[in-house]
């Protein structure tokens, strides 16, 4: 040893692992435009396919005639449901146990449908032949309203008719789908009904889109003469469509590899199978050659998965001190004209169950009723884990209007009702076990850093002034403490498809000591290659920057169930640890063996195995790699690898406290932003940097949400906001300065604690910016009023509040 | 969507309620129209292009028109088909009444507009139909006025 050694610290800084925030990997090709995206991707006598959509929201098909798009030179092939009939492909299975055409079958059920694909040799003159399919519809009276629907004679899902039995149970009308009930309603009712005080309001989460930049698609080959399938496509579950794809076209499972590129954003969006990806492969398969198929906007804002959609009605009843005692939800779930929601099968309504939030409540029900309307099918989670963004903003504008029904301050309200952090891990009266938290250090940390007193007291001399007429502006004060509920999840209870949600990682130590590891996640801009390299750098002592991190081929990653609701570092992550542990273990026999001594005598530190009390005598990582391939070590196997499939034993349950502070001009209803403090727990934090970028995102999302993005339709179903002029979409331009904080409690059952962060953000702010708007207009009497919150609908707001009388 | 005006039209009434049920008339007074066949004093056929911001569609259509009080008040119903662009629905209420310069012509109509031209239209929808309107009244004002004149 000499002065240039390095000494310990200096060689954790260069692993570059746990806490670390190194720079990610992947901005390198991003920022340079090296990205490789589906539509990068091109293949020798590659075809195009394209969608004829319905401009109706219901009709029936009369006919089709294909002749005029035909006769068009370089058109290949145009395929209607009776092409894809005899294979069986015409309709196919959903997410959510039930079924989907994939081409208009006699008749159309939402707006954009797909009723033709054409296939051409280029783009431009796929989209030409589709302007040249004539079908002939016969309107049918649209219902976009689930009330309506369940009320109305008209049968949007003729197949269904007459079938009382759904995938979820009983269905009560032709238009409804599933009755789902968690918890004690008679119990629940007796509480409330004998209840101090009890605080009741409905509200409806509007329905929004997650909208990535890059649209979904896919680029299916069929190579004819060795039976192969290969598969591009914009997939956050790369191997979950492998198994459909087998499991639909009879192709088996080895003969098809799906590849999943770099994707511009998911956010759930890229979840659901498309009637696109099944028409490009039964293009590829007629025609023997390579066939793309990418959405345009429009396509994708009109046609994939949506979000939200939830009509929410709540009772909660609390004693006269604000301690609450009870609370019912009922849920009215509008899921379009399938039920193709993505949620794991045994939760038609995802973990809305998790709307007890993060309060001790002693007892609670949910019901939940799912319909079929003349919209599109999806119902994603947007950025939040199954339905957790709808569940957190129902319970946190439940305390907001239980603290108007008690005259109390919300932050109060909140602050008595938390769980304390010895009741963890704590059950649920709506069955979860939630693993770890410390609600109360999160909530005064945050108070204490906006100067919440200080801030009350500016409000209410803002009010005053507003009423001696010195202001026209108000101020808002936006509260929200949420807990996620992430990680899915453990195979007992979750699965999609019947496929149980664990993960995998497969780490292979090359002989100088760097490493590959491949997982069964897909990152969509998460990170991954930066934060898993990080994760094994600290399990097993290779720097980060010697790892290489691989998802997305199913040829050569191990099986896993993808990237959505925040479940990669809880499920994945965790494997990754497991698996680096295991390289750990047979590197410890190595190094025993290369330094004479017993295993128990040398000890994992940092970079290396020394012998215990002898830290001079040791053996790198890099040394015991070499030796694992090189040489002959008595009773081990050569090689360095391992892998490892973790089936998590509990959900992870990161919860955080956010603050908004936003001026509201009562003339125009424009607000302003003035603050916006966020204080994540996500447990263990493996890069800092790629979670203050995770929580940057997530709010901007909120915000999109709570201000302005929405999916609306008129009466006759048309799509009212299928582009970006009328779709929000954040920019620079309206996006505040955001104050990130964090405390960590780590998870009690995760390898190394974490609980994952992507959508954290998304699900706390929304409510929070929700919350600000509406706390701003409370002194003058709104108890509630439905998102999105964009300039018209506030200056609605005021002006029915009197505010603009003069 | 709603549309509602008036204009005045410098010939008499009967003149102008006649030229309302002329399809030849018509035909050269409707922007865009291409094609404008009498199946009956009622039913009429058209082809017309519209353009509404991003979307360029030929419409084929037919039109009911309803005589009701001559030569005070008309009405027609019309439906139009765009194909990948969408479609069109309506009808108009037409009062004719004296007027110190000829005939005042006030029209209160309804359209509904679904499929592509609603979603991206859907900003532009109203201010294009206005203007087109706009555009067949005053064509129809210059030719029936200028008829008048010779």
């Amino acid at each position: 040893m000499n002065d240039l050694t390095p000494d310990r610290d200096e060689r954790v800084a260069n692993l570059k692992g746990l806490g670390c925030s190194r720079k990610r990997v992947e901005d390198a090709r991003f920022t340079q435009g090296k990205g490789n995206y589906i539509d990068d991707i091109s293949l020798p006598g590659m075809l195009h396919g394209d969608f004829v959509r319905s401009p109706y929201a219901h009709a029936r098909v009369k006919s089709i005639n294909t002749d005029a798009a035909m006769a068009l030179d370089g058109v290949i092939a145009v395929l209607t449901a009776k092409d894809l009939e005899p294979l069986s492909l015409h309709w196919m299975p959903t997410l959510a146990g039930d079924k989907q055409m994939v081409l208009a079958d006699g008749k159309v059920l939402f707006q954009g449908q797909e009723v033709a694909f054409v296939v051409a040799r280029d783009r431009y003159i796929a989209a030409d032949a589709v302007d040249l399919v004539e079908v002939e519809y016969e309107e049918l009276p649209v219902l976009v309203d689930p009330f309506e629907a369940l009320k109305s004679e008209v049968v949007l899902r003729e197949d269904l008719d007459g079938q009382t039995e759904g995938a979820h149970g009983p269905r009560k009308h032709h238009n409804h789908i599933f009755t789902w009930e968690v918890g004690d309603e008679a119990g629940t009712n007796a509480v409330i009904d004998d209840a101090d005080v009890v605080a009741e309001e409905t509200m409806y989460y509007h329905r929004t889109h997650p909208c990535p930049l890059e649209p979904c698609g896919c680029l299916a080959s069929m190579d004819k003469v060795n039976g192969k399938l290969t598969l591009y496509g914009t997939f956050q579950a790369p191997h979950v469509v492998r198994t459909v794809a087998s499991l639909l076209s009879g192709i088996e499972e080895h003969n098809i590899r799906v590849v999943s590129p770099d994707i511009g954003g998911g956010f759930g969006n890229k979840v659901g199978v498309y009637p696109g990806y099944v028409c490009s492969i039964v293009a590829s398969i007629v025609t023997g050659v390579p066939v793309k198929w990418v959405e345009d906007r429009m396509e994708n804002l009109m046609t994939t998965a949506f979000a939200r959609d939830y009509w929410m009605k709540g009772r909660i009843s609390a004693t006269r001190e604000g301690k609450i005692t009870g609370l019912h939800c009922h849920v009215t779930a509008d899921h379009g004209a399938f039920d193709a929601c993505a949620d794991p099968t045994k939760f038609p309504a995802g973990f809305m169950n998790i709307c007890t939030g993060s309060y001790d409540i002693p007892i609670a029900y949910l019901g939940v009723d799912g319909v079929y309307t003349n919209k599109a099918p999806g119902g994603v989670s947007y950025r939040c884990s199954f339905r957790v963004t709808e569940a957190v903003y129902f319970i946190e504008r439940m305390i907001e209007v239980l603290a108007i029904e008690l005259n109390m301050d919300a932050a109060e309200l909140r602050r008595i009702n938390f769980i304390r952090k010895e009741q963890f891990p704590y059950q649920s009266a709506l069955g979860w076990e939630y693993d770890s938290g410390d609600y109360h250090t999160a909530w005064d940390k945050a108070l204490a850093a906006v100067d919440y007193e200080g801030l009350r007291k500016e409000q209410a001399e803002r009010v005053e002034a507003f009423k001696r007429g010195e202001t026209r502006t108000l101020m808002g004060i936006g509260l929200s403490f949420f807990t996620e509920i992430v990680g899915a999840g453990p195979v007992k209870n979750c699965d999609i498809l019947g496929m149980g949600m664990f993960d995998s990682c497969e780490i292979r130590i090359h002989p100088t000591g760097s490493a590959i590891a491949r997982l069964g996640t897909i990152s969509q801009g998460q990170g991954h290659a930066t934060t898993f390299a990080q994760i094994l750098a600290s399990e097993i002592g290779i720097p980060a920057d010697s790892i290489t991190i691989e998802e997305g081929d199913t040829d050569t990653a191990p099986y896993g169930l993808g990237t959505y609701g925040s479940r990669s570092t809880p499920v994945a992550g965790a494997a990754t640890a497991m698996a680096g542990r295991k390289i750990r273990a047979k590197a410890q026999m190595i190094a025993a063996y290369l330094l004479e001594v017993h295993d128990d005598d040398v000890e994992f530190d940092v970079d290396r195995f020394v012998v215990k009390g002898a830290p001079e005598r040791f053996k790198t990582m890099g040394e015991i790699a070499y030796a694992a391939y090189n040489q002959a070590i008595p009773g081990v196997e050569p090689g360095l690898e391992a892998v490892s499939y973790y089936d998590p034993p509990n959900m992870t349950y990161p919860f955080g406290a956010y603050v908004c502070v936003m001026d509201i001009d009562v003339d125009t209803g424009v607000t302003d932003i003035r603050r916006f403090y966020a204080l994540d727990d996500c447990g263990t934090r493996i890069n800092p940097m790629v979670i203050e970028g995770q929580i940057h995102g997530g709010l901007t999302e909120a915000l999109a949400v709570a201000m302005g993005q929405e999916i609306a339709y008129d009466d006759m179903g048309n799509v009212k906001t299928g582009t970006l002029m009328d779709f929000f979409l954040p920019t620079a331009w309206e996006v505040p300065n955001y104050e990130t904080d964090h405390t960590v409690t780590p998870s009690p059952h995760h390898p190394i604690g974490a609980k994952g962060v992507g959508e954290s953000p998304h699900v706390g702010g929304v409510p929070c910016f929700s919350n600000a708007v509406q706390d701003a207009f409370r002194p003058f009497g709104l108890r509630h009023t439905n998102m999105p919150h964009d300039h018209w609908r506030i200056w609605k707001t005021a002006n029915g509040l009197g505010l603009h009388d003069t | 969507m709603d549309l509602k005006d008036e204009i005045v039209i410098n010939a008499p009434q009967a003149v102008v309620y006649a030229a309302l049920n002329d399809a030849e008339i018509l035909k050269d007074c409707i922007p865009g129209c291409e094609e404008l066949i009498k199946h009956s004093d009622t039913e009429l056929e058209a082809k017309v292009v519209l353009k509404v911001g991003p979307v360029k569609a030929r419409f084929n259509g037919t039109v009911t028109l309803s005589p009701d009080n001559p030569p005070e008040r008309f009405s027609l119903t019309g439906e139009g088909n765009g194909g990948a662009a969408g479609f069109a629905k309506g009808g108009a209420q037409v009062e004719l009444a004296e007027h110190p310069e000829g005939t005042l012509l006030r029209y209160d109509a309804h359209a509904d507009i679904g499929g592509k031209l609603a979603q991206l239209g859907s900003r532009l929808i109203h201010g294009t139909a206005k203007k087109l309107a706009a555009k067949f009244f005053k064509n129809f004002a210059n030719r029936v006025g200028a008829n008048e004149a010779a």
